[in-house]
């Protein structure tokens, strides 16, 4: 901003929701020694939904645990809202839904709501939590007593307890069924238009791809690849074609067939082994439908596991 | 934050439904007082400032005591250990907090067992010679639990599994036998007794009615404890299960 056009002194601009600034943590010791989270820097504004995308192991829940203040990074530093995440916990400005696990069975889902709420001094706020979190009419359950999205729904309404300006969730719809899993997108989608700050852990690339605007890909620890979803999407989606071509690849028509597809900006790698061709392309609908009108044969269409995704992304 | 009368609400309500805490807190200690006490042939004989039946439910007392500050002590430390420990993180309250209302909850039912049992005693016979002594009795009775709510934090930190708090209120019954709190006993495993646990902390409870006199199964004195080997007793395992708590946080930090 040039100083010359505002003479009084501007405002200093709000402390992004989350500041992680190169942080690092490692587990064990000498031969044994895990770099779970190295050397990570993110940077997320206020009202941003972001969606944490990564194979298992890849760092995600221990870069959301120190986000949360249960651990803390050995270098780096995180700001969550301009404050330390103890804090921001203890102000009620940043709260977290976490992993499967973390109920007590015994207690009632009344219960543990209350006990919760009694902690944020928001006791006032629980019949609204419990509406919120779709769970009017189990609040005398046990805990034990309920299915796996119930409980998740627990957690989520324990989250909104202290009426966050922060939500983690780190992979909120484990164990719910596809039901469950919309119906619980749905509420997020509530909150976020409410001008929440939403960060979520997944490893479903259609969750971040729903429901987040930015995904950053962890890998091994570091961040791979940070950026908006569609973009992203384009460059994860590309789906891999295997098909027995019509003839031998010199044949007229075979050939052509081939220069066809590899002038197609869609394809990204083209490979002839015999008479099978291999191809990976972001448009596989429309040279499923080439080969097939080409007269190819057992045509295969396999979408990439997140697992070859991510190793692509590490790799590049 | 420190105190929630919620949680502090939910938590007494939440062990009223544990039909394990009923039965070790409160129905293990009134049953084995009418057994070994109320209902004995030497009953109304005298163990000092008191009869038989006084001292029977003092030592039940403690026994009670002792099974509710560490089965509900264990079971705290053990819940922090896994994800509810997580979940409260994700709180204003802090650990300290924590640590307040589960003692106060802990203490809650010790007071209750204590009651009961006193309670019980009273109408079938238990008699000593002063209210004093009632009062005296149900002081040392509760403070000392204390020591048991450090075993009982140690071994939920160290075992850190739902099945902590259970074994620890079986070692209770056992540390019971061993220590001459259930039935008087003589000869080396007397001697031996006086290592374990619960020998001092019954022996002293039962102060202000014996006043370090044994009472034995058989006839005829059985001698007398020293005052300092009883609070000997006491402080070392006090000690020891301190070093157990200890340890158990290293372990709970090293797995984190």
């Amino acid at each position: 901003m040039d100083p010359n056009e505002r003479p009084s002194r501007p405002p200093a601009p709000p402390a992004p929701a989350l500041e992680i600034t190169g942080v690092t943590r490692q587990f064990g010791t000498g031969d044994s020694l895990v770099r779970a989270v190295s050397g990570v820097d993110i940077v997320i504004e206020r009202g941003e939904v972001v969606a944490l995308l990564g194979p298992n192991g890849a760092g995600k829940t221990t870069l959301l645990d120190m986000v949360l203040g249960l651990s803390d990074p050995d270098e780096g530093s995180i700001r969550v809202l301009g404050e330390s995440p103890r804090r921001a916990v203890a102000a009620g400005a940043l709260s977290a839904v976490l992993q499967t696990g973390g109920l007590l069975a015994d207690l009632t889902v009344l219960e543990t709501v209350q006990v919760i709420a009694s902690f944020h001094s928001a006791l006032g706020r629980v019949p609204e939590v419990i509406e919120r979190a779709d769970l009017t009419g189990v609040e005398r359950r046990k805990v034990s007593k309920c299915s796996g999205g119930e409980q998740q729904r627990v957690k989520f309404a324990l989250a909104l307890l202290p009426d966050p300006d922060v939500l983690v969730l780190d992979e909120p719809t484990a164990g719910m069924d596809v039901t469950a899993r919309r119906r619980f997108w749905d509420a997020m989608r509530q909150d976020a238009s409410a001008g929440r700050t939403i960060v979520f852990a997944t490893h479903y690339l259609e969750e971040a791809e729903q429901f987040a605007r930015r995904t950053v890909v962890m890998n091994h620890g570091r961040v791979v690849a940070d950026g908006d979803t569609a973009t992203l999407r384009a460059s994860l989606g590309g789906r891999t074609l295997s098909a027995r071509l019509p003839g031998a690849p010199t044949a007229p028509n075979t050939a052509a067939l081939l220069d066809g597809l590899r002038a197609d900006v869609a394809t990204a790698e083209l490979e002839v082994d015999g008479q099978r061709v291999r191809i990976r392309s972001a448009n596989s609908d429309a040279v499923a439908s080439q080969l097939l009108a080409a007269g190819a044969t057992e045509l295969e269409i396999a979408a990439p596991t997140l697992e070859t995704a991510f190793t692509a992304l590490t790799e590049a | 934050m420190l105190f929630t009368p919620t949680f502090f609400r939910v938590e007494v309500t939440r062990q009223f439904r544990n039909p394990y805490t009923l039965v070790f807190t409160l129905g293990m200690p009134i049953a084995m007082y009418l057994l070994f006490g109320a209902n004995a042939a030497y009953a109304t004989a005298s163990a000092g400032n008191g009869n038989v039946a006084f001292y029977v439910m003092a030592s039940m007392a403690t026994f009670g005591t002792a099974t509710a500050m560490t089965s509900l002590c264990a079971l705290a430390a053990s819940e922090v250990g896994q994800g509810w420990g997580r979940q409260i993180a994700l709180t204003p309250l802090s650990i300290a907090g924590y640590t307040v209302v589960k003692l106060a909850v802990a203490l809650a039912f010790s007071a209750i067992s204590t009651a009961c049992v006193f309670l019980v005693g009273a109408v079938t016979g238990a008699r000593a010679d002063s209210p004093w002594h009632w009062l005296s009795v149900a002081g040392i009775v509760l403070a000392g639990g204390l020591v048991f709510g450090l075993f009982g934090l140690g071994a939920g930190l160290a075992l850190n599994s739902d099945s902590a708090s259970a074994f620890a209120s079986i070692a209770i019954t056992l540390f019971g036998f061993v220590g001459n709190v259930f039935m008087p006993l003589s000869g080396t495993m007397l001697t031996i007794a006086h290592f374990t646990p619960m020998y001092g902390y019954a022996a002293l409870a039962r102060w202000p009615i014996t006043e370090g006199a044994l009472v034995t199964a058989g006839t005829g004195p059985g001698g007398d404890d020293a005052l300092w080997l009883v609070l000997l007793n006491v402080l070392a395992w006090a000690l020891l299960f301190g070093a157990l708590v200890r340890y158990g946080v290293l372990r709970s930090r090293r797995r984190r």
